[in-house]
């Protein structure tokens, strides 16, 4: 039997390579997007996703050049500031209407969040029954 | 009614509390009437969590909507599987089945092994006293599914999506999965404690573990499916932190219970064992710290409930505790042998465990993301699809090969001329695989072709190991019958290549195409032709179906339909998708109309065309049964298990 193990090599190695691959990752290929709800999108613009409540009217047709438009509010619907979304694509998931949670992903310019993406969040599981 | 239920849990926190300090003082001073006495405290636990588990269902079944809990999750339309299944449709009812799941197990685990394992059974019952403490003590205390109100005369209701047969499974399959983690885990720290450190937890527990992890494992598979019919976006995972938290635990349990076969064969790997039991463990109660706590963004809509910090600190608490009691235990957790070769079976596991882990964290990682880069640069920002799927190939690839050559490498040692004699048929059957792959164009996406060459291989050396197995047996079933844990094992690997190639084929080789089609107008996809013929709407008691229909001619013909349904009670819409299934070729016609005009009979329709995508849903059947052969008792293994614990037992 050998006196010394190529296990601790093996794991050394292994480690190391799961790092190597990760670093590389998020060096080269590793992009995140800024989740946000709409009081913290002061200053910022470019790729990113909004948290939100629907709130006001929505105005519009997805399918239509002016698209599907309407405003997200903070989710716990404290007031705060409200984000103006214009969507266009395929038809929002059935669950989209006012005052669900949804998380728009989509570029932020000139205050208006043009949404390429929405996720109506899933309701009801384990949701406390005081909430 | 629910003052019984309050009482039931008071009773079952008193008893659990109960076994876990008398349990411990029992084990430490080794006295055996008062260790009896904590395990029978263990037992009354799981028969007062019973009575509150009653009292739940019952209030459930009788509408009392003087609960708040049956109130907020149901309502006089629901049909009665659905009605129970709320039993686990809000946070309260879910704690509770956890509750009654743990003490249930924990009763279990140890009434069966108290002849055998005394030694081990007496520290592990103020373990799993410990945990049933938090539990209860959360279920007293902070979110109690039997607060009252002046009864209203109707419920909330179940939103409809959730109304469907999966989801009535697929929430206890993930329970029975996560808290069968709590078993080997307090086995693990049982012996820990004891200072028994041999394999005894480890056989002990192999049954649990595996039931645990199939059950974790078949449970993703069953919200997978849901996803995919009810949903509607044409995809089955999203590598959602709430999915993940599911994932993570599979993923620690799987390498655990591969690692262990070293520890029982060679006795190497003790304190890697110890690590993944206690990670498996710990991911699995992070999980539902994750789901309960919103701390992090998910499609799942979760409330910040209050029962969040109290779940952080179980989880910090507890992973200090494993780790600290693994560090003093360090002197009797030292392997009896040492790896001897880079191409040996002990070393192909240790490979397959750190790219289980390796994998396990980096969906860890990238769960972890938004909380770190908010604590770090004060903005929180998310990792996407791309990161996960880009470590999936990295390291679900290599995983797929081991598959195929760990079964095949001899334990101790082999040489790599003789390793390459054994696999010359299924590299063979791989290389043309490949081969036919690329002259039908399947090179058209270098992980999909990877991944089925791969798979031909791992599917090669599993025929080649039958076959070989039942000439020297003389039949197939003698063969699977006197090695349950391996032949089940090899078919639970036959589930894992279908599911590698139906997550190939179907994200690979798959088309999508989205038109807005006016009435008569037709759309071509991936050799499907649709045809719009017309759109219709039907009113019912409770619901408005809204149609439209499809006309199809292509590799099948017929018609298809898809909309969305708008129910009055609850006051909720569900989409409606169009699936037509060809199960020669695995394929899915899959239709979204995701608005539809009944009066001018203008659609907006997504079609997915997804090859081999039914593999998945098959390889959860084929896994089912893997897992039941290795799972099935044995008699023989039985007593030779006796056999050999008996010894060390009395030692």
């Amino acid at each position: 039997m050998p006196t010394r193990s190529p296990a601790r090599l093996v794991v050394a190695l292994a480690v190391a390579g799961v790092l190597a691959i990760f670093l590389l990752y998020t060096a080269v290929a590793g992009h995140s997007t800024p989740t946000l709800t709409p009081s913290e999108m002061q200053g910022k613009s470019g790729k990113l996703q909004v948290v939100g409540t629907v709130v006001g009217k929505l105005r519009g047709d997805s399918h239509s050049a002016s698209g599907l438009r309407f405003q997200l509010a903070d989710p716990q619907g404290h007031g705060g500031k409200r984000v103006d979304v214009v969507y266009h694509g395929a038809a929002p998931p059935p669950l989209f209407r006012v005052g669900r949670s949804v998380v728009v992903t989509g570029t932020y310019a000139h205050e208006r969040l043009q949404g390429t993406d929405i996720v109506t969040k899933c309701p009801s599981k384990y949701t406390s029954t005081a909430s | 009614m629910a003052d019984l239920g309050r009482a039931a849990l008071v009773v079952t926190l008193g008893l659990a509390v109960y076994s876990l300090v008398v349990g411990g003082i029992a084990a430490r001073r080794n006295e055996r009437r008062l260790a009896a006495s904590a395990r029978n405290a263990l037992y009354c636990s799981f028969a007062s969590t019973l009575v509150a588990a009653a009292v739940l269902a019952t209030a459930l079944v009788r509408h009392d909507f003087s609960f708040k809990y049956v109130a907020a999750h149901t309502n006089r339309h629901l049909p009665v599987a659905y009605t129970l299944s709320a039993f686990w449709g809000g946070q309260e009812g879910s704690l509770l089945l956890w509750l009654l799941v743990l003490t249930g197990y924990g009763a279990l685990a140890v009434a069966i092994n108290r002849g055998l394992l005394r030694d081990l059974t007496a520290w592990v019952v103020p373990v799993i006293g410990g945990i049933a403490t938090f539990f209860s003590f959360v279920l007293v205390a902070v979110a109690s599914p039997f607060d009252t109100q002046t009864a209203p005369f109707d419920g909330a209701g179940l939103t409809p999506s959730l109304q469907n047969p999966y989801m009535v499974a697929h929430p206890p399959m993930l329970y029975l999965g996560y808290v069968g983690l709590s078993v080997p885990f307090a086995f693990a720290v049982g012996a820990l404690l004891s200072g028994r450190t041999d394999e005894r937890w480890i056989i002990a527990t192999r049954r649990w573990t595996l039931a645990a992890w199939m059950f974790l494992g078949f449970g993703q598979l069953l919200g997978a499916h849901w996803a995919y019919v009810e949903v509607g976006w044409g995809g089955y995972y999203a590598w959602d932190p709430v999915e993940n938290a599911a994932l993570m635990p599979w993923l620690a349990a799987t390498a655990f219970l591969h690692s262990v076969m070293v520890q029982e064969r060679k006795g190497m790997l003790k304190v890697w064992n110890m690590v993944l039991v206690a990670l498996a463990f710990e991911l699995s109660v992070f999980g539902t710290f994750l789901t309960r706590s919103g701390v992090v963004n998910s499609i799942h809509s979760f409330s910040k409930s209050s029962i969040g910090p109290w779940f952080l600190a179980f989880v910090v608490i507890s992973s200090i505790f494993s780790l600290a009691l693994i560090m003093w235990r360090l002197p009797l957790l030292k392997a009896k042998t040492k790896l001897e070769s880079a191409i040996s079976r002990e070393a192909a596991f240790l490979y397959n465990n750190l790219l289980l882990v390796a994998l396990c964290l980096t969906i860890l990682w990238g769960v972890l993301f938004p909380i770190v880069t908010q604590l770090l640069r004060g903005e929180t920002r998310t990792i996407g699809r791309p990161y996960y799927d880009f470590f999936l190939r990295t390291f679900g690839l290599p995983l797929l090969l081991l598959m195929g050559i760990g079964p095949l490498v001899a334990w101790r040692k082999t040489s790599l001329r003789g390793l390459l004699r054994t696999l010359a048929w299924p590299i063979t059957a791989a290389v043309a695989t490949g081969i036919v792959l690329v002259a039908v164009g399947g090179g058209s996406s270098s992980p999909g072709l990877i991944a089925y060459t791969f798979s031909a291989f791992v599917l090669a050396t599993i025929v080649v190991e039958l076959v070989r197995g039942t000439r020297a047996t003389g039949s197939l079933f003698v063969l699977v019958a006197r090695n349950r844990r391996r032949y089940g094992g090899y078919v639970v690997h036959a589930a894992i290549v279908l599911l590698a190639i139906g997550i190939a084929g179907s994200s690979a080789y798959s088309s999508s195409v989205e038109r807005r089609l006016a009435l008569g107008q037709s759309m071509s996809v991936a050799g499907y032709t649709l045809t719009n013929r017309g759109v219709t709407v039907d009113a019912k008691p409770n619901v408005t179906e809204t149609r439209a229909h499809l006309a199809v001619k292509g590799r099948w013909s017929g018609s298809i339909s898809s909309g969305d349904n708008q129910y009055v009670n609850p006051p909720e819409p569900s989409r409606e998708v169009g699936i037509k299934t060809d199960w020669l070729r695995g394929e899915d016609l899959y239709v979204i109309v995701d608005e539809s005009h009944p009066k001018t009979g203008i659609v907006f329709v997504q079609v997915l065309v997804k090859p081999l995508i039914n593999l998945i849903w098959v390889a959860g059947i084929v896994f089912l049964f893997g897992s039941m052969i290795a799972l099935w008792p044995d008699a023989r293994e039985q007593r030779r298990l006796v056999a050999r614990l008996a010894p060390i037992a009395s030692s």
